[in-house]
């Protein structure tokens, strides 16, 4: 069974008086384990598409399953949970809390799953040692560059230790050694810990550490293709 | 839960502090009105308390006077006291009663002493009888009485002596030693030798004369005379203006005070009997009264600083729009993002509420010692805890109730929305 699949599924939103057809009948499947990409130009439908394999939103039409379980039949508190313990998001602008040091950063998740605070205290360090930045770990976003805070990113998505990661653009900001780095750690996510990545990208480079490449063009798929599979 | 509340205190804590300016003047705006609120509070108590002690310290916690019918709370209305009849030995004999002083007062024909020309001077006047207790047990009540140099205040078991206000002295002609005459019921006369005159009332120490003796102080227009003289000349006493009397150790005045209004009506009297606490009753209703109102008034600038948490806590939930969707997306409940933005302005409340508490004192105990100052009275700083303890958590509740509208909008927003905001 496919950990996520997607059937036929729109998605419309009102922006204005204008009702805008994000996605059009979209069919994807994604087993675990799985590095897959996301390509396709600007409105092609690719963050709704995230927003809806991340549980955040719900398609209009179709059916968005998750192990087989139809989002649309959950519940808020449900999809709540999924988000929290299922999901990890990487984003393009890092979106880090900046009040917050890198430690509480990736600490985030785990105090809205009520873990207590010296597990949630030791699962942070050793995370952020897996990304590389035990030193970093008192200094807050402003004081760390793109590529660490992309890097402090997805020790976050790792928190609660979720099956997927969806990054969305997470070379977009970043020069392409920090890009290259961040990718390897993506790979090394699927590769040694079994988790399905989910990357939506421009970059080539993203593309190329993807089992799949799945390109998109009005909201719908128009083509795969195997990836690359070489080291950036 | 508690441990998350913890977590998201400290949240507040951060947020705050990043945005120190708009922080501090948002906590401005909550204290200014905090202050006045405390301020006034604890002044209006400091008040009530102030005038508790110099009514215990004047009136005796242990005293209690006897009124006619309802106007002790008339008084405060038209401030003259009705005459009434009064068994003075019956009362003495009630239980409990220690001692007791009535004062009476009546007009009658005064004859002064011969003058030189062999014609003596007379006329109506106002004859006051005292008990000599009032002299020797109420001294506290009836303050000061100060007789001329030369003279003396009549002495228990006295009948034939007369105190001459400076004016009625003056005017009937008569010393310390002369003759007078008062005339009253029927054929009766009573000679007096006059023993002593008052002293005309001292303008400059008139606060100090404590409670008056009746409806006026000792006035230089009255005859004073001991109270068995005024049995003699008027019979029973039905024209007296005030009783006072004082409880036995071991009794409480409340009760002895009750029981003799309950005896004495039974006789067909209408008194009503004051304690100490009636009167500073009487007079807290009022303070608080008045103390509540200001504070009220107060309140508007409290509703001022809510409205201007309630801007801070807008702006902060549109600027951290992105942020909200960030916890929303790694598993936050709407009820933690409500949370979330409750503590903080809660915690503004609470800041503003430290420093409001803090100032309000310091301003009621400068306020203190000026009308201490003033009135030449030791006021009380009241800063009770329970003063403290309800300003510091209503200060925090009032900053979480501005709040509560943005704090819902953000917890209401989706995900995506909240995500997709630049």
């Amino acid at each position: 069974m496919p950990l996520l699949d997607l059937k036929g599924v729109t998605k419309e939103y009102r922006l204005g008086k204008v009702i805008v057809r994000a996605l059009r009948g979209l069919d994807l499947r994604i087993d675990p384990g799985e590095i897959v990409a996301i390509m396709g130009p600007s409105g092609s439908g690719k963050s709704t598409l995230m927003h809806i394999l991340g549980a955040l939103d719900l398609p209009t039409g179709g059916a968005a399953l998750i192990d087989g379980q139809d989002l649309k039949s959950l519940k808020e508190r449900e999809l709540v949970r999924l988000r929290g313990r299922r999901i990890g998001f990487v984003f393009q602008t890092f979106n880090l809390i900046q009040t917050m040091t890198a430690q509480r950063n990736v600490e985030l998740p785990m105090i809205f799953q009520g873990i207590k605070r010296a597990e949630r205290a030791r699962r942070a360090a050793e995370l952020l040692e897996k990304v590389g930045l035990a030193e970093r770990r008192s200094h807050k976003p402003n004081e760390l560059s793109g590529g660490e805070r992309q890097r402090v990113a997805i020790a976050r998505a790792l928190a609660n230790d979720p099956e997927i990661i969806l990054a969305d653009e997470p070379t977009g900001n970043l020069d392409s050694e920090s890009g290259a780095q961040i990718l390897g750690l993506l790979q090394r996510l699927s590769r040694e810990d079994g988790k399905t990545v989910i990357i939506v990208t421009h970059d080539p480079d993203a593309a190329a550490i993807a089992d799949r490449i799945i390109r998109l063009k009005d909201g719908a798929v128009i083509g795969e293709s195997a990836g690359g599979d070489r080291d950036p | 839960m508690i441990a998350i509340l913890k977590d998201f205190f400290f949240f507040a804590a951060q947020s705050i502090l990043h945005r120190k300016m708009r922080s501090w003047l948002t906590v401005i705006g909550v204290f200014i009105g905090i202050t006045a609120v405390v301020a006034l509070i604890s002044i209006g108590l400091g008040l009530n308390r102030t005038i508790d002690e110099q009514v215990s310290q004047v009136f005796g916690v242990d005293t209690f006077m006897l009124v006619s019918g309802d106007s002790f709370r008339q008084r405060r209305h038209n401030g003259t006291a009705e005459e009434y009849a009064l068994d003075l030995e019956l009362l003495r004999s009630i239980e409990g009663v220690k001692v007791a002083a009535a004062i009476r007062q009546r007009t009658g024909f005064v004859v002064g002493p011969a003058g030189p020309e062999g014609k003596a001077k007379q006329g109506f006047l106002t004859v006051m009888g005292l008990s000599p207790e009032l002299m020797t047990e109420f001294s506290s009540f009836t303050g000061p009485l100060d007789v001329e140099p030369g003279g003396r205040l009549f002495e228990p078991g006295e009948i034939d002596a007369a105190v001459l206000g400076s004016e009625i002295a003056e005017r009937l002609g008569a010393a310390v030693g002369d003759e007078i005459t008062i005339a009253g019921d029927g054929d009766t006369e009573l000679r007096m030798r006059v023993v002593g005159i008052m002293a005309p009332p001292d303008e400059a120490k008139g606060s100090e004369q404590g409670f008056s003796m009746g409806a006026s102080g000792p006035d230089a227009d009255t005859i004073y005379v001991p109270y068995a003289a005024m049995d003699r000349l008027w019979g029973d006493a039905d024209d007296v203006l005030l009783t006072l009397a004082r409880v036995r150790k071991g009794y409480d005045v409340d009760q002895v005070a009750d029981r003799v209004e309950e005896e004495l009506n039974a006789r067909g009297a209408k008194l009503t009997a004051v304690t100490y606490s009636d009167i500073s009753d009487a007079i807290g209703t009022m303070t608080s009264t008045v103390s509540a109102s200001l504070a009220g008034i107060a309140g508007i600038a409290l509703l001022v600083g809510a409205v201007g948490v309630m801007n801070t806590m807008f702006t902060s939930v549109l600027e951290r729009t992105r942020e909200i969707g960030v916890m929303k997306a790694v598993g936050a409940k709407n009820v933690h993002i409500l949370l979330i933005f409750l503590i903080e302005s809660g915690m503004m409340g609470l800041v503003g509420g430290i420093v409001g508490t803090g100032l309000g004192l310091g301003l009621s105990a400068i306020a203190s010692a000026f009308i201490g100052r003033f009135f030449g009275v030791h006021m009380a700083v009241v800063a009770s805890p329970a003063l403290i303890v309800i300003t510091l958590a209503g200060s925090f509740l009032l900053g979480a109730f501005a709040g509560l509208w943005p704090a819902r909008r953000a917890a209401k927003l989706t995900p995506v929305e909240a995500l997709r905001y630049e």
